[in-house]
């Protein structure tokens, strides 16, 4: 017996492991270890009033950031029977927008092109691919800027408030949004011809499904009230628990998620598979150029699926500006009740994102938090197992099976902060 | 005769003379990292912020996009190095400073909450600017901690020498 270890997974959000047990060529066990320790928030917060409760949330993580802020907003405007105003919407919708871009430029071409490149690190890269280093650090900074002018700052911004925003953006910082965000799709457009052109190892693939957030109005977007599967079905965001069905297991601090006890993926290809019809302008089209039936199979295309959204996410911001600019501040919608409950449905970078509270008397009675990386756990491990299983048949050397386990374990972009929740080949 | 042990002046003249060594007569950034929720992590973020208040062109905190800095910074170019400030653990006592030569920095990538400090001082390298990150052992990084007593006196020492240096080198 032997195990293959990654002790620690580069790359990714957080401290975690991969440990692949093995019998000979027989995979006996894959794990993907989670070395964060818990930070109990959901406990923390209880007794807390819903204001205080969105100054400590967003502090799950620092790139995400906003996802959970949105997602906590949703969650207790629904508690306390708050209806934001169009103007509030439009601007969460931008400041969503800028999240997508900052992380998405981020896991695309610095944490997950140098693996299909053959470099070990961005860094690698700089040399023979600078210009491709310094867009993504120019997309990168400015989804920030898009957060920071929403949000009041880069990170944990606390503008974004129940019932509106504590101060809307001003129309000359809408306006260079608008111009700058046109002047970086090309920069965007870029990563996706990178990855539509690279060859995706198959080591991974088997049958899939699909979970992301069911933007309303048939629109493609990063919000909404139900969640769709690719199995054609439809379940309303407050049913999330039949959906995610957590339970825990020993080698992890996270929770894994089973749907109809299969897993499941949720992410970028998770938005493009269920809504990449509803997409428009040059992302529309390079949607269509680029999916095919892999997608559904491999979860390598979640970056292609990425970099074609952060092209959308662009694209999206003139009009958004526009909209926005063209209405008056609202006033901040008020609370019309201090007890009831409320699940917030979003679509963090890495997937779909649950804040579920129940309010009483004004005070934080319970919240639950099933983030994106928890619900694609399970997933994950069926992914590296069959890598493991299909590269050790073919009598690849250890390196290129940890290189292999690693490709499948970053291409899901996952949080391992946000999870709480990476390779060790261990022979039998 | 032999010192038995620096006193806190002594501490400051030592890494004033390091930072004056690697700076060598060129243009001075400063740029503080970490997590300020996380007591002692956020080290390197209060040093840049007080700083900031004085030299607001030249000193920069993750609350500024770090990326966006340096990107900005190598665009500039010009005969300049930057001082990334960072809680790094380097089992050493509590409030210990370290100054890491840019050859010296680790290009392991352990995170996407923003790109590797190694890539950033790249990024600079490929501009013509040098860098250097000066740590600072933490002793306590539970959430919403206080910042301990070694880290706060070590956050007093950096701040000084770094703003001697800033006053001289960018007046």
């Amino acid at each position: 017996m032997r195990e293959l270890s990654i002790e620690n997974l580069a790359r990714v959000e957080g401290h975690g492991g991969i440990s692949v047990t093995l019998d000979g060529k027989k995979v006996k066990s894959v794990t993907l270890d989670i070395h964060e320790g818990p930070r109990l928030i959901e406990q923390l917060v209880k007794g807390m009033t819903p204001a205080d409760d969105l100054n400590v949330i967003p502090r799950i993580c620092a790139i995400c950031t906003l996802s959970h802020r949105y997602a906590a907003i949703r969650g207790l405007e629904k508690a306390l029977g708050i209806k934001p105003p169009e103007k509030t919407q439009l601007t969460r919708d931008l400041m969503m927008l800028g999240e997508n871009v900052e992380s998405n430029s981020l896991h695309t071409y610095l944490l997950a092109l140098p693996d299909f490149l053959g470099y070990p690190s961005a860094i690698a890269m700089l040399n023979d691919h600078g210009d491709d280093v310094k867009r993504a650090l120019r997309l990168k900074k400015f989804g920030n800027h898009v957060m920071a002018v929403t949000s009041g700052r880069i990170v944990h911004g606390e503008n974004p408030i129940l019932g509106g925003f504590g101060k809307y953006p001003s129309r000359k910082a809408l306006e260079e949004i608008k111009m700058k965000s046109h002047e970086l799709v090309p920069d965007a457009a870029r990563a996706v011809e990178i990855f539509a052109s690279l060859d995706y190892p198959k080591y991974s693939e088997a049958e899939m499904t699909f979970m992301s957030v069911n933007a309303p109005g048939k629109k493609y977007g990063f919000a909404g009230d139900s969640i769709l599967i690719s199995n054609g079905k439809e379940v309303d965001a407050e049913d999330y628990k039949k959906l995610t069905n957590e339970r825990v297991v020993s080698h992890s601090f996270a929770k894994r998620s089973l749907y109809q006890d299969k897993t499941f993926t949720v992410g970028a290809a998770a938005r493009l598979i269920n809504m990449g019809k509803r997409l428009d302008g040059q992302a529309a089209d390079l949607f269509k150029e680029h999916y095919s039936d892999a997608w559904r199979k491999n979860p390598l295309y979640n970056n292609l699926a990425q970099a074609i959204e952060m092209t959308w996410s662009l694209e999206q911001m003139p009009d958004a500006c526009d909209r926005i600019t063209a209405l008056e501040d609202p006033p901040i919608e008020q609370p019309t009740r201090t007890t009831g409950s409320g699940t917030g449905a979003v679509e963090a970078p890495r997937g779909v994102l649950y804040h579920h509270y129940e309010v009483k008397n004004g005070l934080i009675d319970v919240a639950d938090i099933i983030t994106p990386t928890a619900q694609n756990l399970d997933d994950i491990e069926k992914h590296l197992k069959l890598t493991a299983e299909r590269m050790l048949a073919e009598d690849k050397q250890d390196e290129e099976v940890r290189l292999g386990l690693e490709m499948v374990a970053r291409s899901y972009d996952p949080c391992i902060s946000c999870a709480t929740h990476l390779v060790t080949l261990k022979r039998v | 005769m032999h010192k038995l042990r620096d006193a806190p002046g002594d501490l400051e003249e030592g890494l004033s003379r390091q930072l004056e060594a690697i700076a060598r007569g060129r243009m001075v950034y400063v740029l503080g990292l970490g997590n300020t929720d996380r007591a002692d992590d956020g080290a390197g973020v209060i040093v840049a912020e007080r700083l900031k208040k004085d030299f607001p062109s030249f000193s920069f905190s993750e609350h500024d996009g770090v990326e966006g800095t340096v990107l900005d910074i190598s665009e500039k170019g010009g005969d300049a190095v930057v001082f990334f400030v960072d809680a790094a653990n380097l089992n050493l006592a509590p409030g210990e400073i370290r100054v890491v030569r840019r050859e010296r920095i680790n290009d392991r990538e352990i995170t996407t909450h923003r790109v590797a400090v190694a890539l950033m001082a790249a990024v600079l390298d490929k501009a013509g600017i040098d860098s250097a990150v000066i740590c600072i052992q933490p002793r306590a990084t539970e959430f919403r901690g206080a910042v301990s007593e070694p880290v706060t006196q070590a956050i007093r020492t950096v701040e000084s020498a770094l703003k001697s240096l800033l006053a001289k080198r960018n007046a």
